[in-house]
């Protein structure tokens, strides 16, 4: 900045915040008490403010881009349903002096390592309840004490690997700890997500803003969990999810493909001899390390909670007998109990003689008369709520509430001394504010950060940077994104250039590379699917194409080629009566759905087309009309529904998964040939039915060019059944399936082919060998019959 | 006294079951100064692919079994010879049901026989205020908590009728209390419900009763099958004592102890997981007999 630019720029400084008024008895991470920018937000603002408006919209949109082009969304729960909402980013990031940080961060490694030594002894000697340290009613009556693991040390030497805590700043300018995550604590993706965003919304900036990278904490915390493992040269490493329909399931896809893990389902999961195995389409292959983004009462229906339809039964039992590290150990959720918060600190001095460094926010538990008395005393000032929940105190639920919600002082009185061990008072905080910009101003909103540790062989290493969550109003009970609050990112600033670090290899470092056939048969089985589905759906388009096409020359839906045609629709599940039937979105529904299964496994671009082929037949449903605008509607479709085939076939690395999605596909492809053929290819079937053929089967110029002669049933078979060349054919996707089959794992053992191959071979020199006047209507009918029987020893083999 | 048990449990499959994997509770305890296990064999039919022997939290014997191949019949055998020594007289020196609160207070352990365990609702045992309501109007001001317990218990086998069609092994206490119907599981998990309803720690007990009562006294009613009563804590000085709401008694040497927990879930004898698409059934078959003493 030029010197004579100074006074111009202290003006579009001030003019930035003209409404930027943070409320008395609030601290502001931008304004000191005396409303002075403070210095770590200097460089920002000055840029900030250099940015005309039209700049800054712009700016804003291509970091919303970012996050829809990445496909980043979260799960918002209705009353009865649950949808997907676009990541609600705040652009503007927060932050935070390195010098700052680094005191937070030593205080949050104290705080990790009091909470291993807590759930230790939990779960070991017993001492805080023998002691009186903690109340054994606590402890006892948690639902997230498992009493299965206690005697159960864990493999690794500690409970905790990976810990998250909620921090917020006080009015007096000091950070709080409001929560402790050790369950299986989320967000770190998103982190991660928000940075890649607000990098590009502040491109220039942030490439000289001195702000420490994310790359290196996520490496260190890949290396940590190899580390984990037993075989360090051939690391076992998966994540484990309780599936799409989980809040933060986006993140549990995202990061399995930024660190290279598997993503897995309990039921991907089995135990034998006391090992975890994952099923892959390769056979059991052993797991050694789990990520578990999964509650831990849910993770074992066999010991834990029965009810369970998530879990993998016996998975207990592996990590009683120490062949298995779960991050973090099963149990740990007991941490986050919201009653132990009040006697924490006295638990710090009892164990390791200091106080805690960063405070916990003040909690009073009921169960004790003297707590009992300060919180009815102070009820109004106190979030009062269950002892045992595990949620954040911003988290309120019908059971909490500032003051007792609604309760009036007599019946809070009646509450606390009826109820009293069930609950506890928390100081209701009040949360710092800082930038949020909303409608073109730049205003003060409450502010909580989320800070992450991973443990590593020297100790624990603290992410630089985290996840802010950003209220939606002035009221600090509004952060939760559920309830409309936003996300954003965190800067750590230094005085001088951070060392940037990438995930790409050091060339020093083997890089382990997973075995081909790591690919889980539930994997398999929904890319086999998503092939069937989407050439299913693409077949109904050009059969409901025909269908119009037809309707709009004749105008006679009674003629006798459309009636005959009209059948065949039937037989496939769809209703000629509806313009976009209901068989047909169910399909594309399906295919959405297998897709949803495997987001890990799938590029974005594709997920997106697929959406935005739903979509589009959703809408269509409405307006289409039958005949010609139906006929052009279908024409869409297909042009849609190849896109995506293109993807696949031009963008898809040729692993495993894309072998049996473009399997599926073949199959499908050559039983709905088959059907079609021994329909319109029947001696008794109308006039025309074997044009109608060629056109359905794309091959209408091929059929021109190859057969001077008129169209009859042997130049329709030889080239939609019999030809090694037509895409269209039975016989190539015949060789497409033969050929795929055989890279498969297993395809061969020692020289002698599976009984797979075997099959798949059969019918294909089968089919090569026939004659067009062999291949009559009973003739196909049996090919699609054998067909139905190859997928379904296909499933048995490699997806069951 | 020395018993001579035996018991078969089958289940049958309409289909067959792909594989399945199935956690055991079924042998026979050892208590120290109540019951000795002299010797048990579990044998499992067809033979699992895995088998694997554990204790669980609470003390119980736990045997998980896998079975890989296709299936369509269980069977479980226990032959155990188990002996029960006669307990102290069932002299009252339990404090008032008003004092318990206070010696809970105090109380620093979780060991699996910490009467902390046994107070608050568990998965299948939710006190409700139509059983805590039952349940104070069968007790007076100053009784003490070992009366109190039986008290409640009589109550129970007065207006409870013993009904095997009327609930299932999943029935919840609160709707078997309702209906005032059901087998022994109810009793017991309805009389657990009251009793921490008022503050007194309960447990659930699983086992075995002889089969045949010695001379000129009745059946006892759920002697063919497998056994559930009760167990509740009376106070640092009293502490355990077992009550069977079924047959309306202290529990002394007809029963034999299986297992203990704090509801039917903890202790429930074959916990599985098993992939099967049609229905199954099962069938029981338990004889207890006096070793040598002629009945």
């Amino acid at each position: 900045m030029r010197p004579r630019d100074g006074l111009a720029a202290q003006d579009a400084i001030a003019r930035l915040l003209a409404d930027y008024h943070p409320l008395p008895g609030v601290a502001d991470e931008l304004l000191d008490q005396t409303g002075r920018i403070r210095p770590v937000w200097e460089r920002f603002m000055a840029h900030l403010a250099a940015l005309p408006p039209e700049e800054l919209s712009a700016r804003f949109a291509r970091g919303d881009q970012y996050l829809r082009d990445a496909g980043v969304f979260f799960r918002q729960y209705g009353d009865d349903n649950s949808s997907e909402r676009a990541w609600p980013l705040s652009h503007i990031p927060v932050l935070i002096d390195e010098a700052e940080w680094n005191t937070v961060a030593e205080g949050l490694i104290q705080r990790a390592d009091l909470l291993e030594a807590v759930v230790a002894d939990l779960y070991g000697p017993n001492r805080l309840v023998g002691t009186g340290q903690l109340p054994a009613t606590l402890v006892g009556r948690s639902p997230e004490w498992l009493r299965p693991l206690v005697g159960v040390p864990p493999r690794s030497g500690h409970h905790l690997h990976f810990l998250a805590f909620e921090l917020g700043r006080g009015p007096d300018g000091t950070w709080w700890v409001l929560g402790d995550r050790a369950q299986a604590p989320s967000g770190a993706g998103f982190a991660l997500e928000n940075r890649m965003a607000t990098a590009r919304v502040f491109a220039e900036l942030y490439a000289e803003a001195n702000a420490h990278r994310l790359a290196g904490f996520f490496r260190t915390f890949r290396d940590a969990l190899h580390g984990l493992c037993e075989d360090h040269r051939e690391p076992r490493v998966a994540i484990l999810t309780p599936g799409p329909l989980n809040d933060t399931y986006f993140e549990h896809a995202y990061i399995a493909r930024y660190l290279g893990f598997m993503l897995l389902e309990g039921e991907d999961l089995t135990v034998e001899k006391g090992h975890v195995m994952v099923r892959t389409v390769g056979g059991l292959m052993p797991i050694d390390v789990l990520w578990r983004r999964l509650d831990a009462a849910f993770a074992d229906p066999l010991e834990l909670n029965s009810g369970s339809r998530i879990g993998t039964p016996g998975l207990v039992g592996a990590v009683r007998r120490g062949n298995v590290s779960l991050v973090n150990a099963l149990g740990s959720g007991i941490l986050e109990t919201r009653a132990l918060l009040a006697f924490l600190p006295r638990i710090s001095m009892a164990l390791r003689g200091e106080p805690l460094r960063i405070p916990n926010i003040a909690t009073w538990w009921c169960g004790q008369p003297v707590e009992r008395a300060h919180v009815r005393a102070n009820a109004a000032r106190m979030m009062i709520g269950s002892a045992l929940s595990t949620r954040l105190p911003f988290d309120l639920d019908s059971a909490t509430g500032i003051g007792g919600q609604g309760r009036g002082p007599e019946e809070i009185d009646a509450w606390i001394e009826s109820e009293g061990p069930a609950l506890v008072g928390q100081e209701a905080v009040t949360l710092s504010t800082t930038p949020a910009h909303v409608d073109g101003r730049l205003v003060p909103r409450p502010m909580s950060l989320r800070a992450f540790l991973v443990r590593t062989a020297r100790g624990w290493e603290v992410m630089p940077g985290g996840f802010a969550r950003i209220g939606r109003t002035p009221d600090p009970t509004a952060i939760a994104m559920q309830r409309g609050g936003s996300a954003a990112d965190v800067w750590i600033l230094g005085p001088g250039p951070t060392q940037s670090v990438t995930m790409l290899p050091e060339p020093s470092v083997a890089q382990p590379r997973l075995k081909q056939g790591a690919l889980p048969s539930r994997a398999g089985d929904n890319l086999f699917w998503l092939g069937r589905y989407i050439e299913r759906a693409e077949g109904m388009m050009r059969l409901l194409r025909a269908h119009h096409i037809r309707l709009a020359e004749t105008g006679d839906p009674d003629a006798p080629l459309l009636t005959y045609l009209d059948r065949h629709l039937g037989d496939v599940g769809l209703d000629p009566g509806q313009e976009i039937p209901d068989g047909l979105r169910a399909t594309l529904s399906a295919a959405t759905s297998s897709a949803g299964q495997v987001r890990d496994r799938f590029s974005t671009d594709g997920w997106m087309a697929l959406n935005d082929l739903s979509r589009t037949a959703r809408r269509m449903a409405g307006t289409a009309r039958a005949g010609d605008d139906c006929a052009r509607a279908m024409g869409v479709l297909l042009r849609k529904i190849t896109g995506f085939s293109g993807l696949v076939h031009e963008n898809m690395y040729r692993f495993t998964g894309w072998r049996f999605l473009v399997i599926g596909r073949a199959m499908e492809r050559s039983m709905e040939m088959a059907g079609l053929l021994a329909w319109l290819g029947a001696p008794d079937a109308p006039d025309g039915a074997l044009d109608l053929a060629i056109e359905i089967g794309d091959s209408v110029m091929t059929h021109r060019r190859r057969y001077a002669a008129a169209t009859t049933r042997e130049t329709v078979i030889d080239l939609l059944a019999l030809d090694g060349m037509n895409p269209r054919a039975i016989l190539y996707q015949m060789g497409e399936v033969r050929n795929q089959v055989a890279l498969l794992p297993g395809a061969d053992v020692n020289g002698q082919l599976s009984r797979l191959s075997r099959e798949v071979m059969r019918l294909h020199t089968d089919v090569a060998t026939q004659l067009p006047e062999g291949l009559d209507t009973d003739a196909l009918l049996d090919l699609r019959d054998r067909l139905f029987d190859l997928s379904g020893l296909l499933s048995e083999t490699y997806l069951g | 006294m020395l018993y001579d048990v035996g018991m078969r449990i089958t289940y049958s499959y309409d289909r067959p079951a792909a594989g399945g994997r199935h956690l055991l509770r079924l042998l026979p305890a050892d208590l120290p100064g109540q019951q000795r296990l002299v010797s048990g064999l579990l044998s499992v039919s067809p033979a699992p692919a895995e088998r694997s022997e554990m204790v669980d939290f609470f003390g119980n014997y736990g045997t998980e079994i896998i079975f890989r191949d296709l299936h369509d019949e269980i069977e479980f055998r226990v032959d155990a010879r188990v002996e029960r020594f006669a307990e102290p007289s069932g002299l009252d020196i339990s404090p008032p049901l008003s004092g318990l609160a206070a010696e809970i207070a105090e109380y620093r352990s979780l060991d699996p026989d910490s009467p902390l365990h046994f107070l608050w609702s568990s998965a299948r045992v939710q006190p409700t205020p139509e059983m805590t309501d039952y349940a104070r109007a069968h007790v007076f001001d100053g009784i003490t908590a070992f009366s109190a317990v039986l008290a409640i218990g009589r109550a129970l086998f007065r207006d409870m009728e013993f009904d095997a069609e009327a609930t299932t092994v999943e029935t919840l206490a609160k709707e078997a209390f309702a209906r005032r119907r059901g087998v022994c599981q109810d009793f017991a998990q309805i009389m657990i419900a009251m009793l921490r309803g008022i503050g007194v720690p309960a447990g659930y007990v699983s086992g075995f009763l002889r089969t045949n009562p010695p001379p000129g006294q009745p059946r006892l009613e759920g002697a063919d099958a497998m056994h559930a009563w009760v167990r509740a804590w009376c106070g640092r000085d009293m502490g355990w004592i077992e009550f069977d709401p079924t047959n309306d008694l202290v529990v002394s040497l007809d029963h034999i102890v299986i297992a203990r927990g704090r509801d039917y879930g903890d202790v429930s004898p074959v916990r599985g997981i098993l992939r099967i698409a049609g229905d199954q059934t099962s069938e029981q078959a338990v004889d207890v007999i006096p070793v040598g003493a002629g009945y």
